[in-house]
């Protein structure tokens, strides 16, 4: 029992040390979710608020394991034709033209009917063969010798059937071709799927998953993020701004500041050499940090008490 | 164990799978049971899957993973009568919390395996009922030494060991496993409360304890009978506690299910103030599981079959050749939706929360406009969009409200602001009493519009045996209605609605 613990809990810290490296910095909810979604070989569905680092996650994960990653960006009205395969029809027909011309030659010596059928049934299989199959991101993740981190990115825009559609990929990790079989996944890929919950995602697909809930991250763990995705920035500048957005977030925003916009905003710092973060340069960069007109002004108002509150005096700079 | 939790998360509104469970198995196998936070985590994203779900998830675990309290205070190494060898102070039982919740997690789960050896129970001391013992626990090692080597094994020494030696970790543990026993797990109710924990007392081995007391009683060593039955107190406060706790969290949610259930019955116009936040939440749940039934009608296209004139058409510059293909499909129409509502006295009641529930299906039904009247009518379709119900229905009856009903002048004013857009494709929703106050009750506004929509439907919130009566006009306006409905409840609403939207695929 306490080497199988020492093993799970040693595995999560590896995970968490090794995403650091990368540049991701995951909190141990996150490491034990990737734990155990390659270790029970189950997807994993990341919900959030968008920006925070859904699908970073996936990136992340693909390089740590050094493996490809497929993304398939989900959008409605997306098919199995676009996701995983489509017969090229018009090489198809191409190539049907081309040997028209051949047909009386390859037909030559046949006397009846049954047999020119026959020969021609022999034809029928080299046309739906593997040359003429266009694969698509879901039956390259599956073909992937070595396995494949598979990104299915924002199935919460696709529609109902496709979602209906993914359940045997996700449960089997094959795919059924009508015309060349079922195709079975060499190695199990690592699949994520994400979602911002603009639509309840399916009960059949969510049971299949694992599920993970990243939420805006607490300030230590924002902190950590800038320093490694911003490391131009000095440490009061990064302690301001992480403090800064943390206020923010807890105002009635329709969108409030995600880590992207967090990161966003300390480049602008950087880009624009700014050595202290005055009412000034927050309200005139406002609009990296907000997308919709309305928080923009609820948050102008607010500026200087915001700035009290997180120890930034508006008047005299920090130095 | 797993299967228990399982049942008291599902108590608690999460929904879990057979196949989650078995997930959850695995998970288990995957990350052992010793690290509780990790454990949490790991079950946390197998077994709940949304972010409502996570949260009642945590507070669950912590309830039930939470050992019953037993709170001995330090370990006192000095030995009893020599009944056991005094067992090095255990770090287990200081009574640091966290502490002691890991090591009974594990208690917990080897108690399972635990119950098969039940069989082979051992002599224990001082025990007169030889047969009360069967059930008690599994006493493995009559009053010995190897009771100090082994912590982990302490459960299986007897309850005057345990109470003698203040082992609150082997306590905690035998309550769980009593409880396990008695089937603490089926209690339903907080009258069962005094029953239960009684029982797991005596399935602990109440009864060995008092005789054990008495004995000693009797050989005149009162203040170790005093010093037991002070534990004995304790013990009891503990095990009332643990039941509460256990009962309390099976039976959370048992409340508000049958609360809600009648809610969705009860006529909207007796509602009282302080249900509207249950009520809320109800039609949203509603709302939503309607919804996805019917998007999935929506876009129902058919594939596949080949809509040849198309194709040939498109295909003549290649010679003829079908290089591209078009396939024919239908278009399933979202329906187009007018809703007229009264919101004078009576009837606002249930126009709210008819227009609460229509809102709340904007994703399927996005082209829906809304009215409201009572001696005028005016159109409320953005206000609902953008703001929070109370203060639109709060500013609709404001403005549209207060005056008596006018029917007449109501239907002229919608009529006007809609009859052009009426077509083929439109329902005309209307609520009310149809009480005209003796005045113009507008049927003939409603027989032109029932020319043109698809249809009309009339929604009455009083009993079909007072249509007609006094002034209501119902008979008269049913006539140029497709159909007419009482509507009184939460539940005829969902109804009505569900037909709508089935009939419009």
């Amino acid at each position: 029992m306490t080497e199988m613990k020492n093993q799970a809990q040693d595995a999560i810290e590896t995970i968490l040390a090794g995403y650091e490296k990368l540049g991701y910095i995951s909190d141990e909810q996150i490491a034990t979710a990737l734990f155990l979604a390659q270790k029970l070989e189950k997807p994993l569905l990341v919900e959030g608020p968008p920006g925070v680092g859904k699908t970073e996650l996936a990136k992340a994960t693909a390089e740590y394991l050094g493996l490809d990653m497929i993304r398939l960006q989900c959008y409605e009205g997306l098919d199995e034709s676009k996701a995983l395969y489509e017969w090229q029809y018009g090489k198809q027909l191409l190539y049907t033209q081309v040997l028209k011309e051949k047909l009386g030659d390859l037909m030559q010596g046949t006397t009846s009917l049954d047999e020119s059928m026959e020969k021609l049934n022999n034809f029928e299989d080299v046309f739906f063969s593997e040359q003429f199959l266009q694969t698509r991101p879901l039956l390259q993740a599956l073909q992937n010798e070595d396995g494949a981190v598979l990104l299915i990115d924002e199935i919460d825009k696709s529609d109902d059937e496709f979602e209906a559609f993914l359940l045997e990929i996700l449960s089997d990790y094959q795919i059924s071709i009508p015309e060349l079989g079922t195709v079975k996944a060499k190695k199990a890929p690592l699949v994520f799927l994400t979602s911002n919950n603009t639509r309840e995602i399916g009960d059949a697909l969510k049971r299949r998953c694992l599920h993970l809930y990243i939420p805006f991250p607490d300030a230590p763990r924002e902190n950590a993020i800038l320093q490694a995705r911003v490391p131009e920035l000095n440490q009061q500048l990064r302690d301001n701004i992480v403090n800064f957005v943390q206020a923010v977030r807890q105002m009635d925003l329709k969108k409030p500041p995600a880590v992207s916009e967090t990161i966003d905003w300390a480049r602008t710092v950087v880009l624009l050499n700014m050595s202290v973060l005055d009412a000034d340069f927050i309200r005139n960069t406002l609009n990296v940090l907000l997308k919709f007109r309305s928080d923009i002004e609820n948050v102008e108002g607010e500026i200087a008490r915001l700035m009290r509150e997180t120890q930034l005096t508006p008047d005299t700079p920090i130095q | 164990m797993i299967a228990d939790f399982i049942r008291i998360l599902r108590a608690a509104d999460i929904q879990v799978s057979p196949a989650e469970a078995i997930d959850a198995a695995a998970v288990i196998e995957e990350m052992g049971i010793g690290e509780r936070r990790l454990l949490k985590h790991a079950l946390g994203h197998t077994l709940a899957k949304t972010q409502f779900e996570k949260q009642s998830f945590d507070e669950c675990f912590d309830i039930y993973f939470k050992p019953p309290e037993m709170d001995m205070g330090e370990a006192t190494p000095t030995s009893q009568s020599g009944d056991a060898e005094a067992p090095e102070p255990d770090a287990q039982s200081q009574d640091s919390a966290g502490d002691a919740t890991d090591a009974s997690d594990a208690d917990e789960a080897d108690s399972e395996e635990g119950d098969a050896q039940e069989g082979q129970t051992g002599d224990q001391p001082g025990d007169p009922t030889g047969e009360a013992k069967k059930s008690s626990k599994k006493s493995g090692e009559p009053d010995s030494d190897k009771n100090g080597e082994d912590e982990g094994e302490a459960e299986r020494a007897s309850l005057v060991d345990m109470l003698s030696q203040k082992d609150s970790a082997a306590l905690q543990a035998a309550i769980s496993e009593a409880a396990q026993k008695v089937g603490l797990a089926d209690a339903k109710l907080f009258t069962q409360q005094g029953m239960f924990s009684r029982r797991i007392m005596e399935s602990m081995g109440l009864s060995q304890l008092d005789a054990h007391v008495r004995q000693l009683e009797d050989k005149g060593e009162s203040d170790k009978a005093d010093g037991l039955r002070e534990g004995r107190r304790q013990l009891f406060e503990a095990v009332f506690d643990f039941v509460e706790r256990q009962i309390a969290m099976r039976t959370k949610n048992a409340g508000r299910l049958l609360r809600e259930d009648a809610l969705s019955r009860i006529r909207l116009s007796n509602l009282d103030r302080s249900d509207m936040k249950i009520m809320r939440g109800l039609i949203q749940r509603l709302a939503k599981r309607l919804a996805s039934r019917h998007s999935r009608q929506r876009k129902k296209s058919r594939r596949g079959m080949l809509d040849i004139r198309r194709t040939m058409r498109r295909n003549v510059a290649y010679d003829g050749n079908l290089f591209e293909l078009s396939w024919r499909r239908t278009k399933v129409e979202r329906p187009k939706l007018l809703v007229l509502c009264d919101v004078s006295g009576s009837v606002a009641a249930v126009s709210q929360f008819f227009l609460m529930f229509l809102y709340s299906l904007d994703e399927v039904m996005p082209k829906t406009r809304s009215f409201v009247f009572s001696n005028r009518a005016g159109e409320i379709s953005d206000m609902m969009r953008e703001g929070d119900m109370d203060q639109v229905m709060e500013k609709a009856l404001r403005e549209f409200g207060g005056g008596s009903t006018d029917y007449g002048m109501s239907m002229m004013d919608f009529a006007e602001a809609t009859l052009d857009t009426i077509d083929h494709r439109t329902t005309v929703m209307i609520l009310g009493d149809a009480r005209s106050n003796y005045g113009d009750p507008g049927h003939l506004v409603l027989k032109e519009m029932h020319e043109r929509a698809r249809r009309v439907i009339w929604l009455n919130p009083e009993g079909e045996s007072s249509w007609g009566t006094g002034d209501s006009e119902m008979k008269r306006l049913g006539a140029y209605c497709t159909h007419t409905q009482v509507c009184n409840s939460v539940k005829h609403v969902e109804r009505v609605l569900d037909d709508l939207l089935r009939l419009s695929t």
